[in-house]
Protein backbone atom coordinates (compact mmCIF):
# COMPACT_ATOMS: atom_id res chain seq x y z
CA UNK A 1 0.00 0.00 0.00
CA UNK A 2 1.40 2.94 -0.64
CA UNK A 3 0.19 6.73 -0.63
CA UNK A 4 1.05 9.87 -2.31
CA UNK A 5 3.88 11.98 -1.08
CA UNK A 6 3.02 14.92 -3.83
CA UNK A 7 -0.31 15.56 -3.96
CA UNK A 8 -1.97 18.26 -6.58
CA UNK A 9 -5.77 18.71 -6.49
CA UNK A 10 -6.93 21.09 -9.50
CA UNK A 11 -3.90 23.29 -9.50
CA UNK A 12 -4.31 26.20 -11.75
CA UNK A 13 -2.12 29.46 -12.39
CA UNK A 14 -3.35 32.26 -14.46
CA UNK A 15 -0.40 34.56 -15.52
CA UNK A 16 -2.69 38.13 -16.58
CA UNK A 17 -4.54 36.48 -19.60
CA UNK A 18 -2.58 33.71 -20.01
CA UNK A 19 -3.28 30.03 -18.29
CA UNK A 20 -0.42 28.77 -17.37
CA UNK A 21 -1.27 25.52 -15.49
CA UNK A 22 -4.90 24.86 -15.50
CA UNK A 23 -7.07 22.37 -13.64
CA UNK A 24 -4.32 20.07 -12.93
CA UNK A 25 -4.13 16.57 -10.70
CA UNK A 26 -1.92 13.60 -9.83
CA UNK A 27 0.00 12.41 -7.59
CA UNK A 28 3.44 10.57 -7.15
CA UNK A 29 3.72 7.79 -5.06
CA UNK A 30 6.66 7.46 -2.23
CA UNK A 31 9.87 5.53 -2.88
CA UNK A 32 8.82 6.13 -6.88
CA UNK A 33 10.99 8.06 -9.50
CA UNK A 34 8.21 10.00 -11.39
CA UNK A 35 8.49 11.91 -14.53
CA UNK A 36 6.80 14.98 -15.40
CA UNK A 37 6.77 15.44 -19.05
CA UNK A 38 5.65 18.29 -21.58
CA UNK A 39 7.04 20.28 -24.04
CA UNK A 40 8.23 23.67 -23.38
CA UNK A 41 5.65 26.00 -22.22
CA UNK A 42 3.71 23.17 -20.91
CA UNK A 43 3.49 24.87 -17.50
CA UNK A 44 6.08 21.77 -16.26
CA UNK A 45 8.09 25.01 -14.27
CA UNK A 46 5.29 26.21 -12.82
CA UNK A 47 3.81 23.09 -11.19
CA UNK A 48 6.84 22.85 -9.68
CA UNK A 49 7.42 26.30 -8.37
CA UNK A 50 3.78 26.48 -7.04
CA UNK A 51 4.48 22.78 -5.47
CA UNK A 52 7.14 24.36 -3.51
CA UNK A 53 5.70 27.59 -2.44
CA UNK A 54 7.39 30.18 -4.93
CA UNK A 55 4.18 30.42 -7.20
CA UNK A 56 0.97 31.45 -5.87
CA UNK A 57 -1.76 29.17 -7.23
CA UNK A 58 -4.97 30.86 -8.57
CA UNK A 59 -6.88 27.51 -7.89
CA UNK A 60 -6.79 24.24 -6.00
CA UNK A 61 -3.86 22.80 -4.16
CA UNK A 62 -0.15 21.19 -4.43
CA UNK A 63 0.71 19.46 -1.14
CA UNK A 64 3.57 17.52 0.19
CA UNK A 65 3.16 15.20 2.88
CA UNK A 66 -0.27 16.32 3.32
CA UNK A 67 0.61 19.80 3.76
CA UNK A 68 1.48 22.74 1.80
CA UNK A 69 5.35 23.49 1.30
CA UNK A 70 4.82 26.91 3.23
CA UNK A 71 3.94 25.43 6.12
CA UNK A 72 6.65 22.94 6.42
CA UNK A 73 8.29 23.51 9.73
CA UNK A 74 12.34 22.13 8.48
CA UNK A 75 11.19 22.75 4.51
CA UNK A 76 14.68 21.77 2.95
CA UNK A 77 14.75 19.00 5.31
CA UNK A 78 11.67 17.51 3.84
CA UNK A 79 11.90 17.91 0.48
CA UNK A 80 14.89 19.06 -2.22
CA UNK A 81 14.67 20.66 -5.08
CA UNK A 82 16.85 22.02 -7.96
CA UNK A 83 15.34 24.80 -10.51
CA UNK A 84 17.20 26.71 -13.06
CA UNK A 85 20.50 26.69 -12.67
CA UNK A 86 21.15 30.26 -12.31
CA UNK A 87 20.12 31.16 -8.51
CA UNK A 88 23.94 31.87 -7.60
CA UNK A 89 25.75 34.99 -6.76
CA UNK A 90 28.60 34.49 -9.19
CA UNK A 91 31.38 35.84 -6.20
CA UNK A 92 30.97 33.07 -3.77
CA UNK A 93 31.89 30.02 -3.91
CA UNK A 94 30.23 26.85 -4.13
CA UNK A 95 30.89 25.57 0.01
CA UNK A 96 29.43 29.08 0.82
CA UNK A 97 26.54 29.03 -0.64
CA UNK A 98 25.88 25.87 0.33
CA UNK A 99 26.99 27.10 4.46
CA UNK A 100 24.45 29.70 4.12
CA UNK A 101 21.81 27.48 2.87
CA UNK A 102 22.56 25.26 5.65
CA UNK A 103 23.09 27.98 8.32
CA UNK A 104 19.88 29.41 7.88
CA UNK A 105 17.76 26.12 7.84
CA UNK A 106 19.84 25.62 11.05
CA UNK A 107 21.16 22.12 10.36
CA UNK A 108 24.78 21.40 11.96
CA UNK A 109 27.86 21.15 10.86
CA UNK A 110 27.12 23.68 7.80
CA UNK A 111 30.74 23.60 6.24
CA UNK A 112 31.16 19.88 6.54
CA UNK A 113 27.61 18.92 5.36
CA UNK A 114 28.24 21.16 2.59
CA UNK A 115 31.85 19.27 1.77
CA UNK A 116 29.81 16.10 2.19
CA UNK A 117 27.58 16.89 -0.52
CA UNK A 118 29.29 18.52 -2.82
CA UNK A 119 31.08 15.41 -2.67
CA UNK A 120 28.45 13.07 -3.70
CA UNK A 121 27.95 15.36 -7.12
CA UNK A 122 31.56 15.00 -7.61
CA UNK A 123 32.37 18.61 -7.02
CA UNK A 124 34.85 17.90 -4.28
CA UNK A 125 37.57 19.52 -5.71
CA UNK A 126 35.98 22.57 -6.90
CA UNK A 127 34.37 23.64 -3.60
CA UNK A 128 36.35 26.72 -2.82
CA UNK A 129 35.89 28.46 -6.39
CA UNK A 130 33.37 30.65 -6.91
CA UNK A 131 30.43 29.68 -8.76
CA UNK A 132 30.91 32.33 -11.78
CA UNK A 133 33.80 30.14 -12.90
CA UNK A 134 31.42 27.25 -13.35
CA UNK A 135 29.86 25.70 -16.38
CA UNK A 136 26.28 25.01 -16.44
CA UNK A 137 27.27 20.98 -16.00
CA UNK A 138 28.85 22.24 -12.88
CA UNK A 139 26.23 24.58 -11.55
CA UNK A 140 23.55 21.89 -12.47
CA UNK A 141 25.65 19.30 -10.15
CA UNK A 142 25.81 22.43 -7.15
CA UNK A 143 21.92 22.86 -7.40
CA UNK A 144 22.07 18.58 -6.75
CA UNK A 145 23.90 19.56 -3.99
CA UNK A 146 21.83 22.08 -2.84
CA UNK A 147 18.49 19.64 -3.05
CA UNK A 148 20.45 17.50 -1.11
CA UNK A 149 21.73 19.38 1.98
CA UNK A 150 18.88 18.66 4.11
CA UNK A 151 19.05 14.68 3.21
CA UNK A 152 15.13 15.02 2.38
CA UNK A 153 13.08 11.81 1.10
CA UNK A 154 11.08 14.13 -1.82
CA UNK A 155 13.09 15.70 -4.48
CA UNK A 156 11.52 17.87 -7.33
CA UNK A 157 13.93 18.36 -9.77
CA UNK A 158 13.29 20.67 -13.15
CA UNK A 159 15.16 20.05 -15.95
CA UNK A 160 18.15 18.73 -14.12
CA UNK A 161 19.62 17.64 -17.55
CA UNK A 162 19.79 20.90 -18.96
CA UNK A 163 23.17 21.91 -19.90
CA UNK A 164 24.39 18.46 -19.02
CA UNK A 165 26.62 17.02 -21.88
CA UNK A 166 26.29 13.56 -22.62
CA UNK A 167 28.48 12.09 -19.91
CA UNK A 168 26.73 14.35 -17.59
CA UNK A 169 23.19 12.88 -18.51
CA UNK A 170 24.35 9.31 -17.92
CA UNK A 171 26.28 10.66 -14.27
CA UNK A 172 22.56 12.18 -14.03
CA UNK A 173 20.70 8.87 -14.73
CA UNK A 174 22.62 6.74 -11.68
CA UNK A 175 22.45 9.45 -9.85
CA UNK A 176 18.35 9.39 -9.96
CA UNK A 177 18.60 5.57 -9.39
CA UNK A 178 20.80 5.92 -6.70
CA UNK A 179 18.32 8.15 -4.77
CA UNK A 180 15.62 6.21 -5.60
CA UNK A 181 17.31 3.33 -4.62
CA UNK A 182 17.44 5.25 -1.51
CA UNK A 183 13.84 4.83 -0.88
CA UNK A 184 13.31 9.07 -1.83
CA UNK A 185 10.84 10.09 -3.61
CA UNK A 186 11.86 11.80 -6.67
CA UNK A 187 9.60 14.35 -9.36
CA UNK A 188 11.49 15.00 -12.11
CA UNK A 189 10.77 16.95 -15.31
CA UNK A 190 12.17 16.93 -18.66
CA UNK A 191 10.54 18.18 -22.24
CA UNK A 192 12.43 15.26 -23.49
CA UNK A 193 11.26 11.53 -22.65
CA UNK A 194 14.15 10.05 -23.79
CA UNK A 195 15.64 11.53 -21.36
CA UNK A 196 14.31 10.09 -18.05
CA UNK A 197 12.91 7.15 -19.62
CA UNK A 198 15.67 4.76 -18.02
CA UNK A 199 15.48 6.28 -14.85
CA UNK A 200 10.89 6.60 -14.44
CA UNK A 201 8.73 4.31 -12.84
CA UNK A 202 5.78 6.38 -13.68
CA UNK A 203 5.25 9.32 -16.29
CA UNK A 204 2.64 12.29 -15.83
CA UNK A 205 2.69 14.43 -19.32
CA UNK A 206 0.79 17.25 -19.46
CA UNK A 207 0.64 20.19 -22.37
CA UNK A 208 -0.71 23.79 -22.25
CA UNK A 209 -1.04 23.15 -18.26
CA UNK A 210 -3.21 20.03 -18.49
CA UNK A 211 -2.96 16.47 -18.01
CA UNK A 212 -2.45 14.23 -20.46
CA UNK A 213 -1.53 11.00 -19.44
CA UNK A 214 -0.45 9.66 -16.14
CA UNK A 215 0.68 6.32 -16.49
CA UNK A 216 3.58 3.72 -15.09
CA UNK A 217 6.41 3.76 -18.14
CA UNK A 218 5.23 0.11 -18.93
CA UNK A 219 1.73 1.18 -19.78
CA UNK A 220 3.19 4.17 -21.99
CA UNK A 221 5.42 1.74 -23.54
CA UNK A 222 2.42 -1.00 -24.48
CA UNK A 223 0.81 2.18 -26.00
CA UNK A 224 3.74 2.61 -28.32
CA UNK A 225 2.87 -0.47 -30.97
CA UNK A 226 6.16 -1.89 -31.97
CA UNK A 227 6.75 -1.37 -35.31
CA UNK A 228 9.10 -3.53 -38.32
CA UNK A 229 11.12 -1.73 -40.27
CA UNK A 230 11.68 -3.42 -43.88
CA UNK A 231 13.99 -2.31 -46.59
CA UNK A 232 13.81 -4.41 -49.84
CA UNK A 233 14.04 -3.57 -53.90
CA UNK A 234 10.41 -5.31 -53.76
CA UNK A 235 8.89 -2.87 -51.37
CA UNK A 236 5.59 -2.74 -52.80
CA UNK A 237 5.60 -6.08 -53.50
CA UNK A 238 5.88 -7.08 -50.08
CA UNK A 239 3.50 -4.10 -49.02
CA UNK A 240 0.88 -6.29 -50.47
CA UNK A 241 1.99 -9.27 -49.28
CA UNK A 242 1.95 -8.30 -45.95
CA UNK A 243 -1.93 -6.44 -46.04
CA UNK A 244 -2.77 -9.45 -47.74
CA UNK A 245 -2.05 -11.59 -44.75
CA UNK A 246 -3.56 -9.14 -42.47
CA UNK A 247 -0.78 -7.36 -41.37
CA UNK A 248 -0.89 -3.31 -41.27
CA UNK A 249 1.97 -2.33 -43.56
CA UNK A 250 2.49 1.75 -44.88
CA UNK A 251 5.10 2.24 -48.08
CA UNK A 252 7.91 4.85 -46.63
CA UNK A 253 9.67 5.86 -49.57
CA UNK A 254 10.81 3.91 -52.58
CA UNK A 255 12.21 0.21 -50.65
CA UNK A 256 11.31 1.23 -47.25
CA UNK A 257 8.09 -0.76 -45.77
CA UNK A 258 6.84 -0.14 -42.21
CA UNK A 259 4.75 -2.82 -40.55
CA UNK A 260 2.97 -2.22 -37.24
CA UNK A 261 1.63 -5.02 -34.64
CA UNK A 262 3.97 -7.77 -35.63
CA UNK A 263 7.47 -9.18 -35.80
CA UNK A 264 10.43 -9.61 -37.75
CA UNK A 265 9.78 -13.16 -37.68
CA UNK A 266 6.79 -12.92 -38.85
CA UNK A 267 7.07 -10.49 -41.57
CA UNK A 268 10.61 -12.62 -42.62
CA UNK A 269 8.81 -15.80 -43.03
CA UNK A 270 6.07 -14.26 -45.50
CA UNK A 271 9.23 -12.40 -47.38
CA UNK A 272 10.80 -15.91 -47.68
CA UNK A 273 7.46 -17.75 -48.73
CA UNK A 274 6.83 -14.48 -51.61
CA UNK A 275 11.03 -15.15 -52.47
CA UNK A 276 11.49 -11.91 -51.75
CA UNK A 277 14.74 -10.10 -51.14
CA UNK A 278 15.43 -8.40 -47.85
CA UNK A 279 18.18 -5.69 -47.62
CA UNK A 280 16.99 -5.00 -43.66
CA UNK A 281 14.86 -6.42 -41.25
CA UNK A 282 14.23 -4.90 -37.75
CA UNK A 283 12.18 -3.64 -35.19
CA UNK A 284 11.88 -0.52 -34.39
CA UNK A 285 11.77 0.68 -30.68
CA UNK A 286 12.00 4.44 -30.87
CA UNK A 287 8.11 4.74 -30.57
CA UNK A 288 8.06 6.01 -27.30
CA UNK A 289 9.23 9.55 -27.80
CA UNK A 290 6.31 9.35 -30.53
CA UNK A 291 3.86 8.44 -28.34
CA UNK A 292 4.93 11.58 -26.26
CA UNK A 293 4.65 13.61 -29.43
CA UNK A 294 1.54 12.14 -30.16
CA UNK A 295 0.19 12.93 -26.56
CA UNK A 296 1.42 16.48 -26.51
CA UNK A 297 0.47 17.50 -30.04
CA UNK A 298 -3.01 15.93 -30.01
CA UNK A 299 -4.17 18.14 -26.97
CA UNK A 300 -3.25 21.24 -29.69
CA UNK A 301 -5.25 19.77 -31.95
CA UNK A 302 -8.27 19.41 -30.31
CA UNK A 303 -7.27 23.59 -28.80
CA UNK A 304 -7.80 24.40 -32.54
CA UNK A 305 -10.44 22.32 -33.11
CA UNK A 306 -12.84 22.12 -30.92
CA UNK A 307 -15.54 20.51 -33.12
CA UNK A 308 -12.82 17.43 -34.03
CA UNK A 309 -13.15 14.10 -31.82
CA UNK B 1 15.41 34.07 14.03
CA UNK B 2 18.81 33.37 15.08
CA UNK B 3 19.32 31.68 12.74
CA UNK B 4 18.33 33.29 9.72
CA UNK B 5 20.38 36.10 11.00
CA UNK B 6 23.54 34.09 11.18
CA UNK B 7 23.19 33.49 7.24
CA UNK B 8 22.53 36.57 6.77
CA UNK B 9 26.01 37.99 8.43
CA UNK B 10 27.04 34.63 6.90
CA UNK B 11 26.42 36.29 3.38
CA UNK B 12 28.08 39.75 4.35
CA UNK B 13 31.36 37.74 5.07
CA UNK B 14 31.28 35.28 1.86
CA UNK B 15 31.18 38.31 -1.11
CA UNK B 16 33.48 40.97 -1.55
CA UNK B 17 31.09 43.69 -2.85
CA UNK B 18 30.32 44.93 1.53
CA UNK B 19 34.14 45.28 1.11
CA UNK B 20 33.78 47.56 -1.50
CA UNK B 21 30.60 49.62 -0.17
CA UNK B 22 33.16 49.80 3.22
CA UNK B 23 36.01 51.29 1.05
CA UNK B 24 33.35 53.72 -0.49
CA UNK B 25 31.85 55.00 2.63
CA UNK B 26 35.63 55.24 4.44
CA UNK B 27 37.19 57.18 0.81
CA UNK B 28 34.96 59.99 0.89
CA UNK B 29 34.87 60.41 5.10
CA UNK B 30 38.66 60.50 4.35
CA UNK B 31 38.42 62.64 1.64
CA UNK B 32 35.44 65.17 3.38
CA UNK B 33 37.25 65.44 6.57
CA UNK B 34 40.69 66.68 4.28
CA UNK B 35 38.78 69.14 2.46
CA UNK B 36 36.76 70.01 5.26
CA UNK B 37 39.80 70.86 7.43
CA UNK B 38 41.43 72.41 5.12
CA UNK B 39 38.91 74.77 3.39
CA UNK B 40 37.09 75.17 6.58
CA UNK B 41 38.10 79.01 7.81
CA UNK B 42 38.51 79.99 4.18
CA UNK B 43 35.63 79.75 3.20
CA UNK B 44 34.18 81.22 6.68
CA UNK B 45 35.70 83.85 5.97
CA UNK B 46 33.82 84.35 2.46
CA UNK B 47 30.54 84.07 4.79
CA UNK B 48 29.77 80.47 3.96
CA UNK B 49 29.47 78.21 6.81
CA UNK B 50 31.71 78.19 10.23
CA UNK B 51 35.27 78.53 11.27
CA UNK B 52 37.16 75.69 12.11
CA UNK B 53 37.23 76.34 15.68
CA UNK B 54 34.07 77.16 16.62
CA UNK B 55 31.57 74.15 18.09
CA UNK B 56 29.82 73.70 14.11
CA UNK B 57 32.70 73.57 12.37
CA UNK B 58 34.07 70.73 14.61
CA UNK B 59 30.66 69.25 14.27
CA UNK B 60 30.99 69.67 10.35
CA UNK B 61 34.56 67.91 10.90
CA UNK B 62 33.16 64.87 12.62
CA UNK B 63 30.03 64.98 10.49
CA UNK B 64 32.52 64.39 7.33
CA UNK B 65 32.33 60.36 9.10
CA UNK B 66 28.93 60.47 7.03
CA UNK B 67 29.69 61.92 3.79
CA UNK B 68 29.28 58.35 2.43
CA UNK B 69 26.40 56.69 3.87
CA UNK B 70 24.59 55.91 1.02
CA UNK B 71 26.61 53.32 0.77
CA UNK B 72 25.16 51.45 3.54
CA UNK B 73 21.61 52.72 1.65
CA UNK B 74 22.96 51.08 -1.46
CA UNK B 75 24.20 47.96 0.28
CA UNK B 76 20.75 47.62 2.36
CA UNK B 77 19.16 47.90 -1.02
CA UNK B 78 21.38 44.59 -2.87
CA UNK B 79 20.39 42.86 0.03
CA UNK B 80 17.07 42.06 -1.53
CA UNK B 81 17.16 43.32 -4.83
CA UNK B 82 20.17 41.96 -5.69
CA UNK B 83 18.89 38.27 -4.13
CA UNK B 84 16.07 39.27 -6.80
CA UNK B 85 19.12 39.77 -9.87
CA UNK B 86 20.86 36.66 -9.13
CA UNK B 87 17.76 34.90 -8.10
CA UNK B 88 19.70 33.73 -5.08
CA UNK B 89 16.02 35.05 -3.62
CA UNK B 90 14.91 31.38 -4.71
CA UNK B 91 17.06 29.63 -2.33
CA UNK B 92 16.28 31.92 0.33
CA UNK B 93 12.83 31.55 0.02
CA UNK B 94 12.81 27.44 -0.05
CA UNK B 95 14.83 27.75 3.01
CA UNK B 96 12.44 29.77 4.89
CA UNK B 97 9.25 30.33 3.29
CA UNK B 98 8.27 33.18 5.79
CA UNK B 99 8.85 35.72 3.72
CA UNK B 100 8.25 38.28 6.55
CA UNK B 101 10.96 36.63 8.68
CA UNK B 102 13.47 36.91 6.04
CA UNK B 103 13.53 40.45 5.55
CA UNK B 104 12.86 41.21 9.39
CA UNK B 105 15.98 39.08 9.59
CA UNK B 106 17.74 41.41 6.90
CA UNK B 107 16.46 44.53 8.32
CA UNK B 108 18.25 43.52 11.64
CA UNK B 109 21.47 42.57 9.88
CA UNK B 110 21.80 45.26 7.57
CA UNK B 111 21.00 48.33 10.46
CA UNK B 112 23.85 46.00 11.97
CA UNK B 113 26.28 46.33 9.01
CA UNK B 114 25.05 49.80 9.31
CA UNK B 115 26.28 50.45 12.57
CA UNK B 116 29.94 48.97 12.17
CA UNK B 117 30.28 51.04 8.82
CA UNK B 118 29.66 54.04 10.76
CA UNK B 119 31.39 53.13 13.75
CA UNK B 120 34.52 52.35 11.14
CA UNK B 121 34.24 55.85 9.17
CA UNK B 122 34.20 57.16 12.62
CA UNK B 123 37.09 56.08 13.78
CA UNK B 124 38.86 57.35 10.39
CA UNK B 125 37.30 60.81 10.39
CA UNK B 126 38.82 61.10 14.03
CA UNK B 127 42.10 59.56 14.02
CA UNK B 128 42.57 61.85 10.97
CA UNK B 129 40.52 65.18 12.24
CA UNK B 130 41.76 65.48 16.41
CA UNK B 131 45.27 65.28 16.08
CA UNK B 132 45.03 67.72 13.23
CA UNK B 133 43.10 70.08 15.13
CA UNK B 134 45.45 69.79 17.85
CA UNK B 135 48.28 70.62 15.91
CA UNK B 136 46.12 73.39 14.68
CA UNK B 137 45.74 74.73 18.38
CA UNK B 138 42.13 74.19 18.05
CA UNK B 139 40.79 73.44 21.89
CA UNK B 140 38.67 70.01 22.10
CA UNK B 141 38.76 69.29 25.79
CA UNK B 142 35.95 70.77 26.25
CA UNK B 143 34.10 69.63 23.50
CA UNK B 144 34.54 66.09 24.24
CA UNK B 145 30.54 65.43 25.26
CA UNK B 146 29.76 67.15 22.44
CA UNK B 147 31.76 65.23 19.62
CA UNK B 148 30.64 61.64 21.37
CA UNK B 149 27.23 62.77 21.13
CA UNK B 150 27.76 63.74 17.55
CA UNK B 151 29.27 60.30 16.79
CA UNK B 152 26.52 58.35 18.47
CA UNK B 153 24.16 60.33 15.53
CA UNK B 154 26.45 59.23 12.96
CA UNK B 155 26.31 55.46 14.51
CA UNK B 156 22.29 55.38 14.33
CA UNK B 157 21.99 57.29 11.29
CA UNK B 158 24.07 54.94 9.16
CA UNK B 159 22.36 51.97 11.41
CA UNK B 160 19.18 52.92 9.81
CA UNK B 161 19.95 53.78 6.36
CA UNK B 162 21.09 50.44 6.36
CA UNK B 163 17.40 49.64 7.51
CA UNK B 164 15.80 51.83 4.81
CA UNK B 165 17.87 50.46 2.38
CA UNK B 166 16.24 47.03 2.98
CA UNK B 167 12.98 49.01 2.57
CA UNK B 168 13.76 50.26 -0.35
CA UNK B 169 15.24 47.15 -1.75
CA UNK B 170 12.06 44.82 -1.02
CA UNK B 171 9.93 47.61 -2.34
CA UNK B 172 11.42 47.94 -5.41
CA UNK B 173 13.59 44.58 -6.52
CA UNK B 174 14.90 45.71 -9.54
CA UNK B 175 18.39 46.09 -8.48
CA UNK B 176 19.48 49.15 -11.02
CA UNK B 177 15.92 50.95 -10.80
CA UNK B 178 16.04 50.52 -6.52
CA UNK B 179 19.66 52.37 -6.46
CA UNK B 180 19.48 54.56 -9.30
CA UNK B 181 16.43 56.17 -8.21
CA UNK B 182 17.51 55.86 -4.38
CA UNK B 183 20.79 57.99 -5.49
CA UNK B 184 18.81 60.40 -7.47
CA UNK B 185 16.22 60.88 -4.99
CA UNK B 186 18.67 61.59 -1.86
CA UNK B 187 21.44 63.12 -3.68
CA UNK B 188 20.11 65.73 -6.14
CA UNK B 189 16.26 66.11 -5.03
CA UNK B 190 16.55 65.86 -1.15
CA UNK B 191 19.48 67.46 -1.71
CA UNK B 192 17.70 70.93 -3.21
CA UNK B 193 14.64 70.30 -0.50
CA UNK B 194 16.58 70.10 2.12
CA UNK B 195 18.62 72.98 1.75
CA UNK B 196 16.44 75.55 -0.08
CA UNK B 197 12.69 73.91 1.28
CA UNK B 198 13.80 72.95 4.59
CA UNK B 199 10.47 73.44 6.18
CA UNK B 200 9.64 69.79 3.45
CA UNK B 201 13.08 68.65 3.22
CA UNK B 202 13.23 68.25 6.83
CA UNK B 203 10.79 65.60 7.03
CA UNK B 204 12.61 63.45 4.05
CA UNK B 205 15.08 60.30 5.04
CA UNK B 206 17.97 62.72 4.84
CA UNK B 207 16.60 65.31 6.29
CA UNK B 208 16.08 63.10 8.98
CA UNK B 209 19.82 61.82 9.27
CA UNK B 210 21.19 65.13 9.26
CA UNK B 211 18.95 65.83 12.07
CA UNK B 212 20.28 62.78 13.50
CA UNK B 213 23.96 63.85 13.02
CA UNK B 214 23.19 66.83 14.48
CA UNK B 215 24.03 69.73 11.73
CA UNK B 216 22.46 72.96 11.65
CA UNK B 217 21.25 74.64 8.58
CA UNK B 218 21.48 78.15 8.08
CA UNK B 219 18.13 79.40 6.25
CA UNK B 220 15.39 76.64 9.08
CA UNK B 221 15.65 74.19 11.72
CA UNK B 222 15.89 70.55 11.29
CA UNK B 223 13.69 68.30 13.51
CA UNK B 224 15.30 67.28 16.97
CA UNK B 225 18.07 64.87 16.79
CA UNK B 226 15.78 62.27 18.48
CA UNK B 227 12.86 62.65 16.52
CA UNK B 228 15.51 62.69 13.00
CA UNK B 229 15.98 59.17 14.15
CA UNK B 230 12.19 58.10 15.09
CA UNK B 231 11.23 59.20 11.91
CA UNK B 232 14.21 57.31 9.76
CA UNK B 233 13.29 54.32 11.33
CA UNK B 234 9.90 54.83 10.47
CA UNK B 235 11.07 55.01 6.75
CA UNK B 236 12.48 52.13 7.15
CA UNK B 237 9.85 49.86 8.71
CA UNK B 238 7.03 51.35 6.83
CA UNK B 239 9.20 50.76 3.65
CA UNK B 240 9.89 46.93 4.80
CA UNK B 241 5.80 46.26 5.98
CA UNK B 242 4.67 47.84 2.58
CA UNK B 243 6.97 45.53 0.62
CA UNK B 244 6.07 42.47 3.19
CA UNK B 245 2.86 43.05 2.65
CA UNK B 246 2.82 43.69 -1.25
CA UNK B 247 5.68 42.99 -3.72
CA UNK B 248 7.79 40.32 -1.67
CA UNK B 249 4.84 38.30 -1.98
CA UNK B 250 4.74 38.02 -5.64
CA UNK B 251 5.48 35.34 -7.42
CA UNK B 252 9.41 33.92 -7.84
CA UNK B 253 9.84 33.05 -11.60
Amino acid sequence: MTMSVIAVQGLGKRFGQVVAVDDLSFGVDQGKVTGFLGPNGAGKTTTLRMLLGLVTPTAGTATIGGRAYRELAEPIREVGAVLEATGFYPGRTARDHLRVMAVEAGLRGAAARADGVLGLVGLADSAGRRVEGFSLGMRQRLSLAAALLGDPQVLILDEPANGLDPEGIHWLRGFLRYLADQGRTVLVSSHALAEVAQTVDEVVIIARGRLVAHSTLEALTARAAPSVLVRSPDAATLRDLLTGNGIKAKLDGDDRVTATDTTTEAVGRLAASGGLVLYELRMDRSNLEDVFLELTTDEEIQEERPWGA
Amino acid sequence: MGRLIAGELLKLRTTRMPLAMLAGMLGFALLAVVAGILTADRLAEEGQGFALASDEGIGNVVRSASSGMFFVLVLGILAVAGEVRHKTITATFLVTPNRGRVVAAKLAVYALAGLAFGALASALTLAVALPWLAIKDIPLAGRADDIALTVLGILLASALYGLVGVGVGALVRNQVAAVTVSLLWLLIVEGLLVGLLPSVGRWLPSGAATALTRASITNGTLLPMWAGGLLLAAYGLVFAAVATRFTIRRDIT
